[in-house]
């Protein structure tokens, strides 16, 4: 067992004054340099010497990074700084994303969600970070940006396994876009941690759906499963079965039941698998109740 | 290694510090300004004993470097009563005995009063989440959440 | 002691505390925020990664040539042992480690970041051996030998280690005959419960600073709950004289035992003494103070409880295996004081206990909130529900049919006094609305309610003894001198009610003489077993008993009257003969001056006093006989309602209560905050936390996956009520009850639980998880 570092170990804090700037030095120094954010996860990994960067490269002050903007054509852009409590305050992302705002208020406490960004909590890809799922399901894109120029990557392929993504070194996420959400758009979070709150959760369910005249159901669902897999999963059958066929109590109930057939849960400190995989039938069913009645209302 | 120098405003006086990169805001608060009031509980964002306000925002001291707060605004509990008056919450925590051992009371005392600012009259339920990434071993919470709401209607 | 007399007004009163603006403020001084100036050093530990190992070598050239290194030890550096009742401990590990997270060796350097850099630089070569992690198979006649010196460590007269084995002590109740009782019972229990370690998780870490000075006198400025006993201890490892050994404490951040006796805090002296003259601080990081210093003992429990058709309990077996960990030097009274508290607070005639501590390779077990006793009632009261169902009998009714009352011959055949505990369980069955059930609105959800009773002696030697000093100032104030530390718990506040209320004088008159100083305050044995209200109290009415005598004897000298005419109070000395007055401030450092300019009278007042009980009597080694085992018991019982989601498992509470027979309550508020924040932080224990072990690493050191209860997770209701039978030799009849509110708490929740969904979980923490696949199990899923 190796003991935690008593406090920070030595590296250098860098600032750039330019994006190019500091994708090229980041990618310079390749293994040696990580990017900092609000460094809720980073210095915590530090400490626990299972990192230990030469440098850390500020991205906080680069132009737009702390920009929340909202535009009714183009939808939400989040810069890479905007921290967990500015995107919960927004009072555009309570009416517009209410289920990124749900769950980023389950992200540890006030004090540290005035660091967390999205962005951060993202790349750090842990199979439990609650706004994933909700990130995925708004089509969350990642606008790239790294030595060799910028490319957009969309949430739903940017999560390759725990704790991993598909950025490159020298890359990194400089805003999230997501697309106004279709009209007429209902979700909802649910978590189960083991404290009420703040905890980190032991299974995830996001759900959402929005009217839609090409499936026969009218409906079109997306269900999203967290800390039960490698990375967040979609539960593409129960979404195809919950617009095929008509919405009510049994398929609700069909729906719950393939999500707890295909989530890939482990045993661990927090629960088990077989725990876990109840819970994800429990927490999709009472999500997908939750948001029919909604869309009913 | 690289000193950097930092000027900030700490309860209302401008300072100049050398900095090393490495320097958390909570050792620079308690090593560097002697400024003993404000807890290391964990080291990792975890207990709320380090929390200050920066900004106006309440965090985790353990959390942000020394050397992100240049030109910034902190508050430490010491701040409280640099008008030489105890604050309202203060005098509710006291009054209420909301405070037994006093380790978390620091980080409790600012995590209140960031509480206070952005919601002057909060439900006990915002109350609770407000102060969720504040831990308490002592008190039990019961009177912490009774002296917040006896500030409230102060 | 002020039993027959009347009481005095400020007692039973709640007065502010003491040290609220200073707390409130941020100026209130802990250990970590003495400034020491440019000649501190910082040390680091290396520590053992192996649960149970030969060291082989340590090379430590390497961090001693390290640039800002200025010591570095080993065990080689020091050979004395250490305990408090067994002395089993070396300071830093020598020939061999035996838990993960030992001290190896330890480095002073000029900053942290230095000496845990040296750290990485010392090489040692471990040859493992085979360990052992659970207390039944490390009794086995084949377990490996964790102590093989056990039969050469010193240990005091009352514990009874076996050396070849690991068991460090046994402790027996023989009383009536149990194997010929079960013939006789209606209904037998028969159950074990497993009760994992936890941790104290104070606020604050322990911290430590050790400065030894040229002529080798220690000074150690330490968040201490015991800086007599710590004097001590340290002197007789080090065959010093206590004289040239100072221990200073300022506020304590937490303790709930974990900053008893001598734990980490004997690092620093040992580097200190390679580096005289500075002052050298060792800090516990949260990881080190969640796996390398004291945690509690986890408990096996065997009980076999057995009634007669009336449902009276005939007869009890009990057998308790403590995990005590590599180190059980105070982890064998716990045993004891589980061994003398077998019965739980019931009246049995048959009793057969057989309470056992027991080294293995986990983390040394010591003193935590209730010192055994939330363990052992978590079994005993969780077994006395069942064999209430069983025979068909109210929960609360059969308790209230045996639990001990006054006159009772307890199991170790001392008679009982007068109690409060029936009122107890009237008063917390009333405020759950027992027998009346409580429905959920939810479907899903299932509510049930539980009750647990509980009883706890002050676990300590038989002669642990208080002083007090009371000192004038010109003006009449009063310092009070007391060993009794302050942790929160609200000790100094009531010392000064105490003495302020016994001498005569106003509340805030009295000034507490801290830190702490062992230089300068009066001893006391230690800030442990809530005992410091009951002897810290009489020691203080003692002292002011001493200064009175001394003031009226002056006054009456001056006035020539009767000393028995004169009366104290508010600062002024009155006598009821003549109706003459004076102020304490007029003579009570300068005397009093005689007619005629003629001479003085008196001189500067120091009043003394000293309480140490003189009638606890040893106990039989066979059978735990004898007459007096224990000073006194603290009884009380816990209710709750909880609600339970049957499709997560969550469980909320809906509503907690306690109430505790507190003899007189002296400040009515505070021991209402000590039961509020006992019973969190029971709760916390019965649902979330749990040191997970695997192979004697800790997976869960931090609080990631260390879970304590948060704002968000408190009852929605909590009431504390205190009863009052007074103790007949308690400072205003007063008892303690710092350790009891989380005493009961894991059984009444586990009582609640059976009530609302008819499972019973053996052990804590009663996560969501254990509870969902329980219900599951008895095919009570929500639908």
């Amino acid at each position: 067992m190796v003991n935690p570092l008593p406090r920070l170990p030595q590296f250098e804090y860098i600032r750039m004054d330019s994006v190019e700037k500091t994708v090229s030095f980041l990618k310079d120094k390749q293994d040696e340099a990580r990017p900092l954010l609000g460094g809720t996860d980073l210095f915590v990994v530090m400490r626990d010497r299972r990192l230990h960067p030469k440098f850390l490269v500020d991205l906080k002050h680069l132009d737009g990074f702390k920009t929340l903007t909202f535009d009714n054509k183009k939808g939400l852009t989040v810069g890479a700084a905007v921290s967990l409590n500015q995107l919960i305050s927004s009072k555009e992302v309570q009416k517009h994303f209410p289920v990124l705002a749900q769950a980023a208020k389950q992200v540890g406490g006030y004090q540290l969600r005035n660091r967390a960004t999205l962005v951060g909590n993202l790349c750090n890809a842990s199979p439990c970070g609650d706004t994933i799922g909700p990130s995925m399901i708004y089509n969350g894109k990642a606008n790239v940006v790294g030595p060799s120029g910028e490319r957009v990557i969309p949430l739903n392929g940017f999560f390759t396994g725990p704790g991993q993504t598909s950025l490159e070194i020298g890359e990194i996420v400089q805003s999230l876009s997501f697309p106004l959400p279709p009209k007429g758009s209902k979700g909802t979070y649910l978590s189960i941690g083991r404290n009420k709150l703040s905890d980190l959760a032991m299974a995830a369910v996001t759900v959402s759906a929005f009217p839609n005249e090409k499936s026969t159901s009218g409906f079109h669902f997306r269900i999203a499963l967290s800390a039960v897999a490698p990375t967040v999963i979609y539960v593409k059958e129960a979404q195809e079965l919950l617009a095929d066929q008509p919405i009510n109590d049994t398929t609700i109930e069909k729906a719950a039941q393939i999500a707890r057939r295909v989530c890939k849960p482990i045993d661990d400190i927090r629960a088990s698998k077989a725990y876990r995989r109840e819970m994800i039938y429990t927490l999709t069913l009472r999500g997908l109740h939750e948001v029919w009645k909604s869309l009913q209302s | 290694m690289k000193m950097h120098t930092i000027n900030i405003n700490i309860n209302g006086h401008k300072e100049s510090l050398e900095v090393s990169s490495n320097l958390t805001l909570l050792h620079m608060i308690r090593e560097e300004l002697a400024l003993t009031g404000t807890k290391n509980g964990c080291e990792a964002g975890e207990c709320g004993a380090c929390t200050v306000m920066v900004n106006d925002e309440p965090v985790n001291s353990c959390m942000v470097l020394a050397i992100e707060c240049d030109g910034a605004d902190i508050l430490t509990i010491e701040g409280l009563t640099a008008s030489g008056e105890l604050n309202k919450l203060q005098k509710s925590f006291m009054k209420l005995n909301a405070i037994q051992c006093g380790f978390c009371t620091p980080g409790m005392l600012l995590s209140a009063y960031a509480l206070l600012q952005r919601n002057p009259n909060p439900t006990e339920s915002e109350i609770k989440e407000a102060l969720v990434g504040n831990l308490c071993r002592c008190t039990g919470y019961e009177r912490i959440i009774q002296a917040v709401q006896d500030a409230v209607s102060e | 002691m002020g039993k027959t007399k009347k009481i005095p007004k400020l007692i039973g009163t709640s007065v502010p505390r003491v040290d609220l603006q200073e707390k409130a403020t941020g100026e209130a001084i802990f250990t970590d925020d003495i400034q020491f100036g440019n000649k501190l050093l910082y040390a680091r530990i290396k520590r053992s990664p192996h649960p149970h190992a030969l060291i082989k070598s340590i090379d430590t050239s390497q961090a001693e040539n390290y640039p800002g290194v200025k010591a570095v030890v080993t065990g080689a550096d020091f050979a004395g042992r250490i305990g408090l009742y067994l002395k089993d401990r070396h300071i830093f590990a020598r020939d061999r480690v035996r838990y993960v997270g030992e001290p190896v060796a330890g480095v002073a350097a000029v900053s942290e970041d230095v000496a845990e850099r040296a750290l990485d630089l010392i090489q040692v070569e471990y040859e493992r051996l085979p360990a052992v992690f659970l207390p039944q198979d490390a009794i086995k006649p084949d377990a490996p030998l964790i102590h093989p010196d056990l039969g050469e460590y010193e240990v005091v007269n009352f514990i009874y280690p076996k050396p070849g084995t690991n068991i460090s002590n046994h402790f027996k109740i023989r009383k009536g005959e149990p194997e010929n009782s079960w013939q006789n019972c209606a209904a037998i229990v028969e159950n074990e419960y497993y009760i994992p370690h936890i941790q104290h998780v104070p606020l604050e870490t322990h911290v430590a600073v050790a400065k030894v000075d040229l002529s080798g006198k220690i000074t150690l400025w330490t968040s201490s709950q015991s800086p007599f006993a710590q004097r001590d201890l340290i002197a007789k490892t080090w065959g010093m004289s206590p004289s040239d050994i100072r221990v200073i404490s300022p506020f304590v951040g937490g303790g709930f035992g974990c900053k008893a006796g001598v734990t980490m805090e004997a690092l620093p002296i040992v580097i200190a003494m390679k580096v005289k003259g500075h002052p050298v601080k060792l800090r516990l990081t949260r990881e080190e103070e969640f796996y390398t210093n004291f945690v509690r003992q986890a408990l096996l429990i065997r009980l076999k409880i057995g009634c007669d058709a009336e449902g009276n309990i005939l007869a009890m077996e009990n057998t308790m295996y403590w995990d005590g960990g590599a180190s059980t030097e105070y982890g064998v009274n716990i045993a004891r004081a589980g061994g003398y508290s077998c019965t739980g607070p019931y009246d049995i005639p048959n009793v057969k206990a057989d309470s056992y501590c027991v080294y293995t390779n986990n983390t040394i077990g010591g003193p935590y909130r209730g010192f055994g006793m939330s363990e052992l009632h978590t079994g005993i009261e969780q077994c006395i529900d069942e064999l209430a169902d069983k025979i068909q009998i109210d929960k609360v009714a059969f308790r209230k049919r045996n639990v001990v009352e006054a006159g009772d011959i307890l199991a170790t055949g001392m008679v009982m006094h007068p109690n409060g505990i029936k009122t107890c369980i009237d008063k917390v069955a009333g405020a759950i609305e027992w027998g009346k059930s409580s429905q959920s609105s939810d479907p899903h959800k299932k509510r049930g309610k539980g009750i647990a009773v509980m009883w706890k002696a002050p676990a300590m030697p038989p002669n642990a003894g208080s002083s007090a000093t009371l000192k004038f100032n010109s003006d009449g104030t009063v310092f009070l001198s007391v060993g009794g530390q302050e942790i929160g718990q609200g000790s100094f506040t009531v010392a000064a009610q105490m003495a302020a209320a016994a001498l005569g004088v106003p509340v805030e008159w009295v000034r507490i003489s801290r830190p702490l100083d062992t230089n300068y305050s009066s001893y006391e044995w230690q800030t442990v077993a809530s005992r410091i209200t009951w002897t810290m109290g009489n020691a203080i009415l003692a002292a002011a008993k001493d200064a009175r005598d001394q003031i009226f004897k002056i006054v009456a000298e001056a006035w020539s009257e009767n000393p028995d005419d004169l009366e104290l109070e508010n600062g002024v000395v009155t006598s009821k003969f003549s109706s003459r007055k004076i102020s304490l401030k007029d003579f009570v450092i300068t005397g009093i001056p005689k007619g005629n300019d003629q001479g003085w009278i008196g001189g500067p007042i120091i009043g003394r006093g000293k309480f140490m009980p003189t009638y606890v009597t040893g106990l039989d080694k066979e059978t735990g006989q004898g007459k007096r085992a224990v000073v006194h018991f603290t009884t009380g019982a816990q209710g709750f309602i909880v609600e339970i989601d049957t499709q997560t498992g969550k469980l909320e509470i809906i509503k907690a209560v306690s109430a505790f027979d507190v003899g007189k309550a002296i400040n009515p508020d505070l021991v209402k905050t000590q039961i509020e924040g006992g019973m969190m932080q029971g709760i916390s224990s019965a649902l979330f936390e749990q040191l997970v072990f695997k192979e004697g690493v800790l997976q869960n050191p931090s609080f990631v996956d260390y879970r304590i209860a948060t704002t968000v997770d408190t009852p929605n209701q909590m009431e504390c009520y205190f009863v009052e039978v007074p103790q007949d030799d308690g400072p205003y009849g007063a008892r303690g009850v710092g350790e009891h509110p989380m005493v009961p708490t894991i059984a009444a929740i586990g009582n609640a639980i059976y009530d609302a969904v008819g499972i019973r979980l053996h052990g804590p923490p009663f996560t969501s998880e254990k509870i969902y696949f329980a219900i599951k199990e008895r095919g009570q899923t929500g639908s």
